[in-house]
């Protein structure tokens, strides 16, 4: 479901499935069989990554990505016919983000800024290419793509990179109205061009 | 690879790779619909392709009178008789064509497509032929030989036709050098790789594969596959040594640009116009960039001269410079983004427009009611990544950068925040942002190479 606000704010949710958008945002959700190796490796993967968060600096760094999720699961959540109930006969890796921007923009991303990181997730996957060259990862992760049934964004008018600024202002605008109560028109003015010039990124 | 790219420069067409440059100071872009069967069609294309002007150099002091260009659109194909199946090969934006994707391009209130001027955008336009000439008897006669050819093969319209004409100084209606800022290509330009390649990370540049701008050639990803498979190209023998080509026609209201820019000015520090304008560029009117020369535009400046577009952003972060937001920033972060240009080596376009209409005379601020603006021309493999990508992502959106919902001052409209901020301390918001630039109709096109040309006259494209 897609959400109409009165500003929807430019089109910029490129590339992808029309139910996998709602605003800015864009979900990709990806499924992929693991292969007997990977069962062993990724729960270990999983864990240093988590411990030593070092290693996924530069996934963070990429401020238009919201979140990357990937989890082995053996089985999905029954949620009524015509879905079989049971465990899959493969464990299967379930992979989750949300973005800002474009769909080739962000598989870009993956490819080439966390080319190892990638081939550390991905590699014990049946069929995984490479993440380079990026036209054959983009095919992979097409064809294991799901498009979502029901995706929804609370703000989609904004972005992750918008919200971050915009709650950096917050504690910068409150400190200048505290301030500003007990101030002469001379100390305000002067106050104020300070505040804009430390925070114009956010304006 | 440098070294192992030849260009097949006798099966590209003319003034892509390279610029015919100001060799030429007038460009006609005439439309035209087939309404007859593709065998009479292709009767007449043949005529056509024989004149078609190559990228192949010219010998010394034999530079043509005129020359000659060719593009088809999706329905041109199919009116000249290319399978359904053929077509399919081509990539879906360029089949949709650029009308239907006025929502994703900003192409909307008064630049939306139902009030495109008549033969664009509505399925009419089915081949561009583009015809380069002197301002002389040259130019007429070219046109007249096309007329008289269209004429005696009958069934053939020109539905839209746009004459334009370099203004001195090659700048465009604003008042500022363009067109010199251009991807450096492996085997073509080499020597323009700083400032027009990709910036590495040890301040080294490196020119772009071929195949990013010319199909059937390595591209970037060829680059990085031990299999060197070339990128996705229409079905043979269309894809190979072509490209797809955006045109669209943006009017530009140069007494409005003028007038907001005037009255901005009065509350900007110094009160200078010329510098408040040069922030929303990106460079002075010479083309010297705002990184470099941040203060006051260098008196003589040669955009054209050996490292005359070599600069970085890296020294610049804040955009104390030149602004986050300006137009060359926005449309070739360089190395802006960081990640050693991975976020934007792949969003790079050859860029051929022209201006079009009179000038209006310097310090006039109302409106002539004259025609005159930019036709805007790009070549890139892939319109949705290049052209689209910066168009998009980079012009009407500001998240990459930082910038929330500020579009591109200079083409956008006032529906993101309405305004650019101009670094500073303090800043400066410059606002109202207006329509100062509005779109009066566009086309996605394919430029077929040579070998492609051929079958496609004598039906044997597929
Ligand atoms: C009427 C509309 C436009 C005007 C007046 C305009 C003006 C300019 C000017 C003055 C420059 C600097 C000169 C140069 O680098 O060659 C420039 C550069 C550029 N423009 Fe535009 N432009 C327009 C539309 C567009 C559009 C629609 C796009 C792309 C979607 C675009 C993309 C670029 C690019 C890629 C550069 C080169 C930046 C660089 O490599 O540093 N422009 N433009």
């Amino acid at each position: 479901m897609s959400v109409q606000t009165s500003s929807p704010g430019p089109i910029t949710a490129t590339g992808t499935q029309p139910r996998n958008h709602d605003g800015q945002v864009i979900a990709i959700t990806v499924f992929s069989t693991i292969k007997l190796p990977g069962r062993l490796f990724l729960p270990v993967l999983f864990q240093v990554t988590r411990r030593v968060p070092k290693l996924t600096a530069t996934l963070r760094e990429l401020s238009f990505i919201h979140f990357a999720r990937w989890c082995v699961i053996g089985k999905l959540p029954y949620n009524g016919p015509p879905q079989k109930k049971g465990r899959f006969r493969y464990p299967h890796m379930y992979f989750e983000s949300n973005f800002n921007g474009g769909w080739e923009e962000y598989i870009d991303a993956f490819s080439h800024i966390l080319t190892s990181g990638m081939t550390a997730f991905w590699g014990t996957s049946y069929g995984f290419p490479k993440p380079l060259p990026t036209a054959p990862f983009k095919r992979y992760i097409q064809d294991n793509e799901t498009e979502a049934d029901h995706y929804y964004c609370a703000y989609p008018d904004a972005t992750s990179t918008m919200i971050q600024r915009a709650l950096e202002l917050d504690e910068k605008l409150a400190a200048l109205r505290r301030d500003a109560k007990r101030m002469q028109p001379d100390a305000f003015a002067a106050a104020y061009r300070a505040f804009l010039t430390d925070a114009q990124n956010a304006l | 690879m440098a070294a192992s790219v030849r260009m097949d420069l006798g099966d590209i067409q003319g003034d892509i790779l390279r610029a015919y440059g100001n060799d030429y100071d007038c460009t006609t872009y005439a439309f035209m619909k087939i309404e007859c069967p593709p065998e009479q069609a292709r009767a007449w294309f043949t005529g056509v392709v024989d004149h078609v002007t190559t990228a192949a150099p010219w010998p010394p002091g034999e530079k043509p009178l005129t020359t000659l260009n060719v593009s088809v659109t999706a329905r041109g194909l199919r009116a000249l008789g290319v399978s359904e199946e053929v077509v399919g090969s081509f990539s879906r934006e360029f089949r949709d064509g650029m009308s239907s994707r006025s929502a994703l391009l900003g192409d909307v209130g008064p630049s939306d497509p139902k009030s495109w001027e008549p033969g664009l955008g509505s399925g009419d336009a089915h081949i561009l032929l583009t015809i380069n000439a002197q301002r002389t008897s040259d130019h007429e006669r070219a046109l007249g030989k096309m007329k008289a050819a269209m004429d005696a093969a009958g069934g053939l319209r020109i539905v839209y036709q746009a004459d334009t004409e370099l203004l001195p100084g090659s700048r465009e209606h604003f008042g500022y050098a363009d067109g010199f800022a251009q991807p450096a290509i492996e085997g073509t330009s080499d020597d323009k790789a700083r400032g027009g390649g990709v910036p590495l990370k040890d301040g080294e540049w490196r020119a772009l594969a071929p195949g990013e701008f010319i199909l059937g050639y390595p591209d970037e990803d060829t680059r990085v596959d031990p299999k060197k498979r070339l990128p996705n190209a229409p079905a043979a023998p269309l894809g190979r040594s072509g490209t797809y080509m955006v045109w669209r026609k943006l009017y530009q209201d140069v007494a409005l640009w003028r007038r907001v820019m005037r009255d901005a000015a009065k509350l900007y520090e110094g009160g200078d116009e010329h510098t408040l304008s040069a922030k929303v560029v990106g460079r002075w009117t010479n083309g010297a960039p705002l990184v470099k020369y941040p203060d006051k535009a260098p008196a003589s400046f040669d955009p054209q001269t050996p490292g005359g577009n070599d600069f970085r952003y890296d020294k610049d972060k804040d955009g104390m410079r030149c602004p986050l937001g300006a137009h060359i920033r926005r449309s070739n972060p360089r190395d802006a983004l960081g990640f050693e240009g991975h976020l934007s080596f792949r969003h790079r376009m050859i860029r051929r427009g022209m201006p079009y209409g009179k000038v209006l005379p310097e310090g006039v601020t109302a409106d002539d009611g004259e025609d005159r603006g930019l036709v805007f021309v790009s070549f890139q493999a892939s319109i949705s990544r290049q052209f689209e990508g910066v168009q998009v992502q980079w012009l009407n959106a500001g998240n990459i950068f930082g910038l929330g919902h500020d579009k591109d001052f200079l083409l956008g409209d006032p529906h993101g925040t309405g305004k650019m901020t101009i670094p500073g301390k303090p800043p400066f918001f410059l606002s109202p942002q207006e329509v100062f630039v509005r779109t009066r109709g566009g086309e996605y096109l394919f430029v077929p190479g040579m070998t492609a040309l051929a079958a496609l006259a004598d039906g044997t494209a597929g």
